[in-house]
């Protein structure tokens, strides 16, 4: 603080004192002097001229403005030495002018990049600029000798729009310095702290400490004069220049050139945003303080992805956050996925347009990881079944035919919103999956007939024995109705509804109708079916499927009142039968009394007349063995 | 002479009648049984060297040899109606007062309450309940099976009730006649020490006069006396 008063202090009494020898100049206290008068006498004529080696030499010296300089009150022959008015030429041996007679103390001249440059080259010849009036202007003074197309730009740059001139970086005035490599982020960082601050701890900076010599500084990305405004304007360009490089970044790893070329195809790379790619290097990576994705703090960390996806996706980021697949990643999950392990990294595709994502190949995607039997799966019908069950589907066939309506992995789980039936809120939660498995273009009917059923009504009450459909259809493996086999068919659905409706204690639990699967079991069509009959009723046959009613409910199928109906669509005689008994007589004593007296009259009769025969036939025997005996005796 | 110690047991009129009930029964208890335990390994095996179409084939071979069970059902009734040896079966199977006390007798002397074996004519009571129950069973298979048959028309006038009735009923009539079959018959027909290894009167329709002896000695005596009748006649004659 001291330090800048002082300054203060200096700077504004030198002011005041050129202000002083200004006022005086004004009032012609430094009049020019005769010798002056003499030379200006034939050197205002604006047509004196002189031949050098056949060019035109103008020999003007504007009165004016020398009278205007500060130099006004030194005489001609103060600079040019040797000079005699009346010879003309005026010197046989021309001296150029030496500043250095008067000015001899210019601090930093003798680093300088300026060391031999004319002192007139930037102060003028006749009209000398004082250094105040350069430093005001200094700039253009600048650019007035440096006219390659790299400083010409600075013109239109950032920095001249803010006021910064060449003086500021590259000290100007006598001392005026090239920037070397080593010295760009200082003197960047001068204006430009934090950023200089954050570089310092990038990887960049890390391996320029390690004496790699390719790493960046910042005129590297943003150009040296040219700098348009802090956004990089061609900005992946500025770090591909580099990054492209297979030289710089060999081998195919992650970090090579090829990796990174990856990203020219890329949906971020090909969209753009105005000029600019719709996601550029930075927007990943971060700028200054760019970090390799190895280090946990990098904003391509598997940790940190989800804020830096989400700076773009950020709807999309909460819908993940809130899925299965979110949940675990939040817990730091080696297992759980991140944007990248579906999207990749550089090679981002768009979901709608690429191959990759599409309804065929996204199982591919989910199957990497869903393959085995590692990662949690659902049961079916008591066994495990895998995910990648879902690759002998129907739905899979379906699409691989190419049916767009048959649904992949997202269409019930979700992409982002990924859920697995656990979470009552998820696509195919218990509760959800009919109006999932019914949505639109997919099992509507069926969806329909379902929620009157019984079935449904269980699962409306959150019984959890009640079934939905992939209870009894699958999971994943949902296998094609249109079976050839249609006994197999037949049978497995019996053992499907027999999962269930014998289970004693399923049955007993929730008050079922028992022995349901025995006595069709027992019954001809039950006999039938085992015996290889692949025509004859089972369950779906008499009680339907996807609307199962119970009995008590007038539309059932097996209610009294439609059984005619019902079985009359294979017994056509049954149509008008009055039907006067249970068809499951899972109580022979009280539901059909005929059959249990049947029944005991012929266990009688097989226990006791067989009995009898055996008994009557054993004694004939020994009797008669004993008398052929006695005979042979 | 030796062709003088054979006595007619079955014209071959009533062994093709026997045969073709013997082989209707053995296929409609195989194909009958079939229905009921699918699992067991004889019925895995038939359908192993049959293949897909068992089911089916059982059904069909079942009903054709009901058929042929109740067509020689019908014309054994004509045959016992219409012929005069069919009559003479007829008479000599119905029970008689004789048949009981035979019974008791018998179970008398097995239980070795008495020395005296009862001495049967033509059919012992043994036979004739064997014929009796042949004749009920038929009937009672007949009955149900028509209505298991032809359950569309029959469905209307039984009922589902009568529907389980019945199929309860042609079950448990099955089983007791095939033990009635094995125990009763195959036991006086094979086992039996006096026809062991086999009575083969349904093969070659004739009884020895060894047989005859063990069997039915009534008979024998009847056909003796008959016999010596007509010989005395033909000697009269012949004097």
């Amino acid at each position: 603080m001291i330090s800048i008063k002082k300054n203060i202090i200096i700077i504004s009494s030198l002011v005041f004192l050129i202000g002083l020898i200004l006022i005086f100049a004004d009032r012609n206290t430094f009049s020019t002097s005769k010798d002056t008068d003499a030379c200006l006498s034939c050197h205002e004529d604006k047509d004196l001229t002189m031949d050098k080696g056949g060019k035109k030499i103008s020999l003007f010296v504007n009165p004016e403005h020398y009278k205007g300089s500060v130099h006004a009150g030194a005489e001609c022959v103060d600079c040019h030495l040797n000079y005699n008015p009346d010879e003309i030429p005026h010197s046989k041996n021309k001296e150029l002018a030496d500043c250095n007679t008067c000015h001899d103390n210019l601090k930093g001249i003798e680093k300088s990049v300026h060391k031999k440059v004319n002192c007139y080259d930037c102060h003028s010849k006749h009209d000398i600029k004082s250094a105040k009036i350069i430093r005001e202007d200094q700039t253009k003074n600048c650019l007035n000798c440096h006219k390659n197309l790299n400083i010409r730009k600075f013109s239109s740059s950032i920095h001249a729009k803010k006021d910064v001139g060449c003086e500021d970086c590259h000290k100007g005035g006598h001392q005026t310095e090239k920037i070397s490599k080593d010295e760009v982020n200082n003197v960047c960082g001068k204006c430009h702290n934090n950023n200089k601050m954050a570089f310092k701890n990038s990887i960049h900076h890390t391996v320029m400490k390690g004496g790699n010599k390719n790493s960046p500084v910042c005129t590297d990305c943003h150009g040296s004069h040219e700098i348009l405004s802090s956004k990089i304007s061609i900005e992946s360009e500025g770090c591909l220049n580099c990054h492209l490089n297979e030289k710089l970044f060999p081998g195919e790893e992650k970090g090579s050139a090829k990796f990174v070329a990856q990203y020219k195809t890329s949906i971020h790379g090909l969209l753009k945003k105005g000029d600019n790619e719709a996601a550029g290097c930075v927007d990943c990576h971060g700028d200054h303080m760019i970090q390799s994705p190895d280090n946990p703090a990098s904003s391509t960390a598997k940790a940190r992805l989800l804020e830096t996806c989400g700076k773009c996706h950020g709807e999309i980021v909460e819908k993940f956050k809130k899925s299965k697949h979110g949940t675990e990643y939040l817990k730091n999950s080696d297992k759980a996925p991140s944007c990248v392990t579906c999207h990749g990294e550089h090679d981002i595709k768009s979901t709608l347009l690429s191959d990759e994502f599409s309804k065929v190949n996204i199982v591919e995607k989910c199957l990497k990881c869903h393959e085995d039997g590692t990662i949690p799966h659902k049961s079916y019908q008591g066994e495990e079944e895998l995910i990648s069950g879902y690759r002998n589907s129907v739905h899979y066939e379906a699409l691989k035919k190419g049916n767009l309506n048959a649904p992949t992995c997202s269409e019930c789980h979700g992409a982002h919103e990924m859920e697995n039936a656990d979470n009552p809120e998820s696509k195919i939660s218990k509760k959800n999956v009919a109006l999932t498995c019914g949505q639109s273009s997919c099992h509507q009917d069926q969806k329909k007939d379902y929620l009157e059923s019984v079935h449904q009504k269980g699962v409306s009450e959150n019984n959890k024995d009640a079934p939905t459909c992939n209870d009894c259809h699958g999971n994943h493996s949902i296998l094609t109705k249109k079976s050839d086999d249609k006994l197999a068919k037949s049978k497995s659905l019996i053992k499907l509804c027999s999962n269930c409706h014998s289970s004693v204690e399923l049955v007993e639990r929730n008050d079922l109708p028992t022995k349901v699967g025995e006595t069709y079991n027992e019954s001809f069509h039950g006999l039938a079916t085992r015996g290889g009959s692949a025509e004859v009723a089972n369950c779906e046959s008499c009680h339907g499927n996807h609307s199962i009613k119970p009995s008590s409910d007038t539309s059932s199928t097996i209610n009294k009142k439609n059984l005619p109906k019902t079985c009359g669509k294979c017994h056509e005689g049954a149509a008008e039968v009055l039907f006067t008994s249970k068809i499951h007589i899972n109580d022979v004593q009280q539901d059909s009394p005929w059959v249990f007296f049947v029944t005991k009259f012929y266990l009688i009769m097989i226990f006791g007349l067989i009995g009898f025969m055996v008994l009557h036939n054993v004694l004939d025997w020994k009797k008669k063995k004993k008398l052929s005996k006695a005979n042979e005796d | 002479m030796k062709t003088e110690d054979k006595y007619l047991r079955m014209s071959a009129n009533e062994r093709v009648q026997h045969f073709l009930l013997l082989s209707s029964f053995i296929v409609l208890v195989i194909t009958g049984f079939a229905l009921k335990f699918p699992e067991s390994f004889w019925v895995k095996g038939i359908a192993a060297i049959i293949g897909q179409n068992t089911f089916e084939a059982r059904g069909i071979v079942h009903r054709v040899a009901s058929v042929v069970l109740v067509i020689v059902s019908v014309y054994h009734v004509f045959y016992l109606l219409f012929t005069a040896r069919g009559r003479q079966l007829l008479k000599d199977f119905l029970p008689k007062k004789q048949d009981i006390t035979d019974f008791i007798q018998s179970m008398k002397y097995l239980f070795g309450k008495s020395e005296t074996k009862p001495l049967f004519g033509r059919f012992s009571y043994i036979e004739k309940m064997e014929y009796w129950a042949v004749v009920w069973g038929t009937f009672i298979m007949g009955v149900t099976g028509v209505i298991l048959w032809f359950e569309n028309f029959f469905l209307k006038y039984v009922t589902n009730t009568g529907m389980d009735i019945s199929a309860a009923i042609h079950y448990y009539e099955a089983i007791l006649a095939s033990l009635a079959i094995v125990v009763w018959h195959f036991y006086f027909i094979f086992l039996n020490p006096d026809v062991y290894p086999m009575n083969k009167a349904w093969i070659k329709g004739y009884l020895t006069k060894e047989e005859m002896e063990k069997e039915h000695p009534l008979e024998l005596t009847e056909l003796e006396i008959k016999e010596n009748k007509n010989i005395s006649e033909k000697n009269i004659n012949e004097s």
